[in-house]
């Protein structure tokens, strides 16, 4: 059956509306860019910057990082700056900060997919849309991206935010821009919206299938796994991000998501929707 | 009679929980069918099977010839629904509600909301959140969006709960003029028999998961009301009257009468005019659909 555009919009919209008109809702999903876009980088270039460091951890962070480095146009920028403060700031800006900015759209989306249908269970409103003339799959998409619009916009905000104080503290220290390079951009615009669709394809089916949001929450959030791996794939230079690594892991993601979809598909219809839901 | 929707041996299970078991029968188009039963004899689970929200276990349906597991897509278009908790988002408006209820439905005529907010008092609220109404006001709310779209079968689910008289004469009114005005077919499934009984033309007596009796007032009465019972205010001394006319009761000047059929009502009546005693009312007090429904689960329930 062909897929009603207005009506995914509709559902879409009407969940965005419920998602914007709702303060806690939306001061949940705004505190999370304001601590990893703009606090976390203030904090982190400034202490680098002013605070004469004396924790080894981020020397050792920063020499493990730089030594796992392939040699190449990045190792050669950061091997010429002139001083070692001056390397642990591009280190942090351009590696640590990368690998933790990718939470944003991982946990705003977790939180708004996570509700999606769990959310109609508990408010029983489920069964009006399942009586309705609208397919489950027009559901979903619309479910999908009533958490992919906002995610993205809040992403891709939060990454001019973070450019526009991240540039503004980097750009006297370093007399010029460190900011953004290849792998910002591939993590912005390559690897956050594959990696959204990824979660919200997960936490879709993995609300469809729970009876409450506090059941969904638990196995959902396992989602944040990888995140945390990528993460401390950089602090042990384990897994160095680089436009090669981001496209690869993007395509791999991909992958996923084409066999998510094919699951959701083949997996909910009205009936499975309907029986998880008493 | 055409048939809108036919129902055989459907049964369904929940795990393994049997909710119907063999459940029949057929629905004409135009009528008002009353599906009647306790709590918990299945008749919401008839009206998901009815919009294939759900699959039978076993059985055949049909809705305008349209199979629910597989065409429940042109059976949804066609159908409008009131469920129990009426299904609306609390945190929106009520004209929101109905907006967005509209266009999954496909319709944007702002006049018709309208019309429909004031035709069942709304209006006035329409802009409020719809957790801030009360029961009534939401079952209204619900009631506009299950006929929003002009639906040919209106399945409402205990569409008079939580409703005052004046509420429940607005939801009954509206419920036979929609009939009348656009021969839509209703399925009304309730528990409170008095409030339906007015607008019903048919009737479905659900017991334990099975049609246990189907058809219009005065084919069950014939067949379950074996002796009339009926109650005259009169100044009649019951002596005097044809010893044929048994009295059951007397209360003051209220004589009630037993009589083996309806037809012996009018001569009670002459013997009693005849005598020169006066008449103030009479009332037929065993034959509403509350005692008929008694008689058919007691007599269910006897022969098993």
């Amino acid at each position: 059956m062909k897929i009603n555009k207005n009506i995914v919009w509709t559902i879409a919209m009407k969940d965005i509306k419920g998602i914007t008109s709702n303060k806690q809702v939306l001061i949940g999903l705004i505190i999370l860019p304001l601590i990893f876009a703009v606090i976390f980088p203030t904090v982190f270039i400034l202490l680098l910057n002013f605070v004469p460091l004396t924790s080894t951890e981020v020397e050792t962070m920063t020499n493990t990082i730089l030594s796992a480095l392939p040699n190449g146009d990045s190792k050669d920028t950061i091997n010429q700056l002139p001083s070692f403060n001056h390397q642990m700031i591009y280190v942090v800006v351009n590696y640590l900060l990368g690998s933790m900015f990718l939470l944003i759209p991982v946990i705003n989306s977790m939180m708004i997919a996570l509700n999606s249908f769990v959310g109609e269970k508990e408010r029983g409103t489920l069964e009006s849309l399942l009586f309705a003339p609208i397919t489950v799959k027009e559901l979903f998409i619309g479910k999908v991206l009533s958490a992919f619009v906002p995610t993205m916009v809040l992403t891709v905000g939060s990454f001019v935010i973070f450019g526009v104080i991240t540039t503004a503290i980097t750009y006297p220290i370093f007399n010029g821009f460190i900011f953004p390079n290849t792998n910002w951009l591939l993590l912005v615009f390559w690897l956050s919206p594959i990696l959204t669709l990824f979660t919200i394809l997960i936490e879709v089916l993995v609300s469809a299938r729970s009876k409450s949001f506090q059941e969904a929450q638990q196995i959902g959030g396992l989602v944040i796994l990888p995140i945390v791996g990528l993460f401390v794939g950089q602090a042990t230079g384990m897994l160095i991000i680089s436009p090669i690594i981001l496209l690869l892991v993007g395509m791999f993601l991909l992958m996923i998501n084409v066999l998510l979809i094919f699951l959701i598909s083949k997996y909910n219809n009205r009936n499975t929707l309907f029986e998880s839901q008493v | 009679m055409v048939p809108i929707i036919q129902v055989r041996g459907i049964q369904k299970q929940f795990d393994a929980r049997t909710v119907l078991h063999d459940v029949s029968f057929t629905v004409n188009q135009g009528d008002i069918v009353g599906l009647l039963g306790p709590n918990g004899s299945g008749k919401t689970t008839i009206i998901r099977l009815l919009n294939g929200v759900i699959e039978p276990t076993a059985g055949q349906m049909r809705i305008n010839h349209w199979d629910p597991h597989t065409e429940g897509h042109k059976i949804r278009k066609i159908s409008g629904i009131l469920t129990d908790g009426a299904g609306l988002y609390h945190e929106m408006t009520g004209v929101d509600n109905l907006r967005f209820f509209g266009k999954l439905y496909g319709v944007n005529d702002e006049n018709r909301i309208q019309q429909l907010l004031t035709d069942f008092q709304l209006a006035d609220h329409q802009q409020k959140k719809v957790g801030t109404y009360s029961t009534g006001m939401k079952r209204r709310l619900g009631i506009i969006k299950a006929i929003l779209h002009n639906p040919t079968i209106l399945f409402l689910d205990e569409p008079t709960n939580g409703l005052d008289p004046e509420g429940i004469h607005m939801v009954l009114e509206n419920i036979y003029t929609l009939n009348k005005q656009y021969g839509t077919t209703i399925f009304l499934c309730s528990h409170i028999l008095h409030q339906i009984e007015s607008v019903c033309t048919q009737y479905l007596f659900l017991d334990r998961g099975t049609i246990i009796e189907s058809g219009t007032k005065s084919e069950l009465e014939k067949k379950y009301i074996k002796e009339i019972s009926v109650k005259i205010e009169t100044n009649a001394v019951v002596k005097e009257l044809n010893p044929l006319y048994k009295v059951a009761k007397q209360d003051g000047s209220f004589v009630t009468f037993t009589l083996q059929t309806k037809d012996e009502l009018p001569g009670l009546l002459e013997d009693i005019l005849r005598k020169q005693y006066w008449i103030h009312h009479v009332e037929i007090q065993n034959r509403d659909l509350e005692s008929l429904y008694f008689q058919i689960r007691g007599e269910r329930n006897e022969d098993k």
